[in-house]
């Protein structure tokens, strides 16, 4: 038998079984199974298996109508909006509770970090001079401060005094800009040891 | 409850189910008497041996109670066969999960096949029951619906959850697999 090429044909024949063809459609599709024995063996089976009997239970059309529930429509526009704007604020009032006490916690556990930058900021003696690094208060503020002193972990502290620079002089201040130029911020290599300067002030007196 | 008469033949699924929306019970009656005989034979050509009635009744059940989301894109019938399919693959799931736990006796063999035995009318139409049970359970409803309903391939895409393509295909080695085993046998 030869195989048929015409795929659209193939699919209407149950569509031909069911009478669901125009008469234009129905009388090409007729046509062509004349002549197409695959076509005429498919009508066959598909005759064969749309007439088989299987058993079907003669359905009580009573009895499933009596299982139905009424029709309760769909609930008045008033009552449901009413009741689901209501929890919608209280969600919505329940993740702004939530965003507000996650925001104070994560602020609560990033303070530590920023507040003894802030203290040493803020740690002038009543005379203007800096107490961070231990030295007397008296101690006049002049000395100049050398980027190779400072390790990488202090450079919160750089910045600190940085911000108490009233009681420096101007070649002071000057030398600190400075030194603030050729800060080298990002290391591209791991840092260094600390080279401690000795500049006679004492001011490195513990890493020695 | 406010009485009318049965439904006209040209009376639409659709002005149907306004009817028993507005209260009118026999409208249902006339939607269940319309569809009911479409559905027990889906669900008997789809392999189910049991309970056809209260697969049907569970099915309009179903329909009747969400009738507000049917929303006439599709016919009242394709829409009926889909809930219909959901209802018989939960069944064949909770079967299957029972089957791992109970062993099946000797005994639901005889009983099952004594049934068929009145229930097939004669040699060819066991061989075409035979030649069902050689497809997969897919292609057997696309088949079933294409054949014996009379589905287009979109309906049927709709109530197998699959695509217009897919149905197309699964027809097409259906048919070839029927073909085959009848020629066998």
């Amino acid at each position: 038998m030869n195989k048929c090429n015409e795929l659209d044909i193939q699919e209407m024949l149950p569509d031909l079984l069911h009478g669901k063809l125009d008469a234009d459609a129905r009388a090409q599709v007729e046509a062509h199974v004349v002549s197409c024995g695959e076509c005429t063996e498919d009508l066959r089976v598909l005759r064969t298996v749309k007439s088989a009997a299987v058993f079907i239970p003669e359905i009580d059309v009573d009895r499933v109508v009596r299982q139905i529930p009424p029709y309760r429509g769909i609930l008045p526009a008033a009552q449901t909006p009413t009741r689901s704007r209501v929890v919608s604020w209280l969600v919505a009032a329940s993740l702004i509770v939530v965003v507000l006490g996650g925001g104070s916690l994560l602020m609560i556990q990033k303070s530590p970090t920023l507040s003894p930058v802030a203290g040493v900021a803020s740690s002038k003696s009543p005379t203007g001079a800096l107490t961070q690094t231990g030295r007397p208060s008296d101690v006049p503020a002049t000395l100049p401060i050398k980027s190779s002193t400072v390790s990488q972990t202090s450079a919160p502290h750089a910045l600190a005094l940085a911000t108490a620079v009233d009681g420096l002089s101007d070649n002071n201040l000057r030398q600190l800009m400075d030194d603030l130029n050729n800060f080298d911020a990002l290391p591209a290599t791991e840092p260094g040891p600390v080279i401690s300067v000795d500049n006679g002030d004492g001011l490195d007196q513990g890493s020695r | 409850m406010t009485p009318s008469p049965d439904a006209r033949p040209d009376e639409t699924d659709m002005e149907l189910i306004r009817r028993w929306k507005a209260g009118d019970s026999r409208a249902a009656t006339s939607l269940v008497g319309r569809h009911s005989q479409a559905l027990a034979r889906f669900a008997a050509s789809a392999g189910e041996r049991e309970e056809i009635e209260e697969l049907v009744q569970d099915t309009f059940v179903r329909a009747f109670a969400s009738l507000d989301s049917f929303r006439g894109e599709s016919s009242l019938r394709t829409w009926l066969f889909t809930i219909e399919r959901r209802l018989m693959l939960d069944r064949r799931r909770v079967e299957r999960r029972s089957r791992e736990t109970v062993p099946v006796e000797e005994s639901d063999h005889v009983s099952e096949y004594g049934a068929l035995d009145s229930i097939i009318a004669d040699e060819a139409q066991e061989r075409v029951r035979k030649s069902l049970d050689a497809l997969s359970p897919t292609q057997r409803e696309v088949f079933i619906l294409r054949v014996q309903q009379g589905l287009s391939y979109k309906e049927i895409a709709v109530v197998v959850g699959s695509t217009e393509g897919a149905a197309r295909v699964h027809y097409h080695n259906a048919i070839q697999t029927v073909k085959e085993f009848l020629r066998d046998e």
